[in-house]
């Protein structure tokens, strides 16, 4: 796991332009104020991990990035480009940021194939043979070339949660959001995920991950947020932040997830 | 750590685990049984041989106000007759000994039985014998009353001869008012089922306000003023049957759209937001991710719709059908109408039947599939 992840780490922070930036971003649900000032800059090739407990907002922030939620208050921008403005268009936003759901979220009634095709063909008009060549190549980089014809339903959750991120890949994202993505899957599935998950790192993708998976957010991330209740509470380096804790939230659940 | 050795043998069945049979329950069910069978062929066997046989109007049968110059009063005579031969009353009170004594030892000893077999025999026996008494009980009563009566009314089919050509083009007719008033109905209910969906008041508001009109009033009222609106309103020449169809779309339209909005509904949110998240517009998502799999889940409530619709179509009765435009239930009320005779009315049911009864196990059979999940599987062209 160290290994690959190197490269990744190496090189970070504060290179060129804030890929994303969100500026003291709110959200509430109804009277449920989840998200309570969050500032976060993100530059290309980061990998940040978002960790806290279940309730934080983990999975809200990684929402609000490519605003399937939209923040009540605050401002995102990507790429220089205010998001949050009523203006922006956010089909063509999200077609360069890839998300990877909790539940795959794989359309059951397409084959393995045809879910990773279906946007190239319909959203970037590429023409058949394109699409299914870059499909292809996706579906074998993330070790799934041997099951194209399958559907959702004959897969294990692992290789639907691989097709899944083939689909986000094959649409050439400049960054990636992971929302918890192995919480889904049985024990023994969660190492083939996490491998391709390294690999992208070591690849050099800009991803934010929230994870509860402590081993791929101490080895592989290049910065960790620590969420607790709707803010960040600490971030910093994550073997920094697993090694010397600074704040008592942080402490309390290290020692209970480790 | 202890390592436990499979079993050298695996059995290749589930074993049965029902237990033995004895003597005794394996009566009382064949006693159930044969309580209904000897009061089942009793009726058969002697209606058989008075309808087979050469026959006279009787006594009885004329004290029935079953008169001689009555069209096919032979024919009901015979009905009434073999409901009063000694074959008849033998096997209906033989039925109620035998399914009494399967109902008394059934439900005395089902109790006591010690295997599951022994049991479920038991009970079978003392249900089948229950329901044999009370129908033949049912059948003592209805004979003792006004048998000519009924029969001249409900079972005398010699008035239809000479209908069958009609029935048929009525069943056509039926079927064709029905599935072109379905298929306009699906594509009204399509297009409404999503704008009541909207996020926005505006577009929610029409399409609600045409489902509950269309919900709230009687598809009666629809029809009549329907039919005078086209025609007299708006000065259109239709024919009524037309006339109806556009009815039967418009009402099966508005119960179509509540069907796809609770299909539509039933996609789980994690599909639209994939969509979303691939750069997909809302109508994109809807097209190629949310409504194909709808599509799959309404498919049994929607022929559902349709099994009623079939029914419904007899309400056209009120809008003065030309005979070539007849459905089956005007065909029978024109029928009874030219001869009072209310067989119509039993000929009508049975075609209905006929029509229907195919559909609602194919709609069993859609729900059995959808529940079993394949669904998503099976027949994906994408």
């Amino acid at each position: 796991m160290t290994e690959t992840a190197a490269p990744a780490r190496s090189q970070t922070q504060g290179v060129g332009e804030p890929l994303v930036k969100l500026e003291d971003v709110h959200k509430w649900f109804g009277n449920l104020h989840v998200l309570k000032g969050v500032d976060l800059t993100m530059h290309q090739r980061d990998v940040v991990v978002v960790v806290g407990p279940s309730g934080g907002g983990k999975s809200t922030l990684l929402r609000c990035v490519s605003m399937l939620e939209e923040p009540t208050t605050g401002r995102v921008y990507f790429e220089d480009r205010d998001i949050t403005d009523v203006r922006a268009n956010l089909n063509e936003v999200r077609t360069h940021i890839g998300i990877v759901f909790q539940a795959y979220n794989l359309f059951p009634h397409m084959t393995a194939l045809r879910n990773v095709t279906l946007a190239l063909d319909k959203v970037l008009g590429l023409s058949n043979d394109e699409a299914h060549d870059r499909a292809m190549d996706q579906l074998a980089r993330v070790g799934m070339g041997h099951k194209v014809n399958a559907y959702p339903g004959q897969l294990s959750g692992g290789q639907q949660q691989r097709v899944a991120i083939a689909r986000a890949l094959a649409m050439q994202p400049t960054m990636m959001l992971f929302d918890e993505v192995t919480s889904a899957l049985d024990p023994e599935l969660v190492g083939e995920v996490l491998e391709v998950m390294i690999r992208l790192a070591g690849d050099g993708m800009t991803m934010m991950v929230v994870t509860h998976e402590m081993g791929f957010a101490r080895e592989v991330g290049s910065r960790m947020l620590f969420l607790d209740e709707g803010r960040i509470a600490e971030e910093g380096e994550p073997r920094e932040m697993f090694y010397h804790p600074q704040t008592d939230r942080l402490r309390q659940f290290l020692a209970k997830v480790l | 750590m202890v390592v436990r050795e499979a079993p050298s043998i695996e059995p290749e069945v589930a074993p049965d685990v029902r237990g033995p049979t004895a003597p005794l329950p394996a009566a009382i069910f064949a006693l159930g049984i044969a309580s209904l069978v000897v009061i089942a062929l009793g009726l058969v066997v002697s209606q058989l041989n008075y309808a087979l046989s050469d026959r006279v109007l009787t006594q009885n049968c004329l004290d029935e106000q079953i008169s001689p110059s009555d069209n096919g009063a032979i024919g009901v005579c015979n009905i009434v007759e073999a409901l009063g031969d000694p074959l008849t009353t033998g096997a209906l009170y033989l039925g109620i000994g035998l399914g009494g004594t399967a109902l008394v030892l059934g439900a005395s000893t089902y109790r006591r039985m010690d295997s599951k077999r022994r049991r479920d025999e038991a009970i079978t026996g003392a249900v089948l014998g229950s329901q044999a008494v009370l129908l033949a009980l049912a059948i003592v009563w209805f004979r003792s009353a006004t048998p000519g009566l009924f029969a001249k009314h409900f079972l005398n089919f010699a008035d239809l001869q000479g209908y069958g050509a009609a029935f048929v083009r009525g069943a056509l007719n039926t079927i064709i008012l029905a599935f072109a008033g379905e298929m306009g109905g699906i594509v009204i209910g399509l297009v409404l089922g999503i704008l009541v969906l909207s996020q926005r008041r505006a577009v929610r508001a029409p399409a609600r306000t045409y489902i509950n009109f269309f919900r709230g009033t009687p598809l009666i009222w629809q029809l009549v003023t329907g039919y005078f609106l086209l025609l007299f309103g708006f000065g259109l020449h239709l024919s009524a049957f037309v006339v109806a169809i556009i009815v039967f779309a418009l009402n099966t339209g508005a119960y179509a759209a509540e069907v796809f909005r609770a299909g539509i509904q039933s996609i789980e949110r994690g599909q639209i937001e994939a969509a979303r998240s691939l750069g997909m517009s809302y109508f994109q998502a809807m097209r190629y991710a949310i409504v194909p799999q709808a599509v799959r889940r309404v498919i049994p409530p929607l022929m559902n719709e349709f099994v009623i619709l079939i029914k419904d179509t007899a309400l056209v009765i009120v809008l003065g059908l030309t005979a070539s435009e007849y459905d089956i239930f005007t065909t029978a009320r024109e029928g009874q109408s030219a001869t009072f005779n209310a067989t119509f009315f039993t000929v009508a049911a049975i075609a209905y039947l006929i029509v229907t009864l195919p559909l609602i196990r194919l709609v069993n059979a859609a729900e059995k599939r959808l529940r079993s999940g394949l669904v998503g599987i099976a027949g994906a062209g994408g």
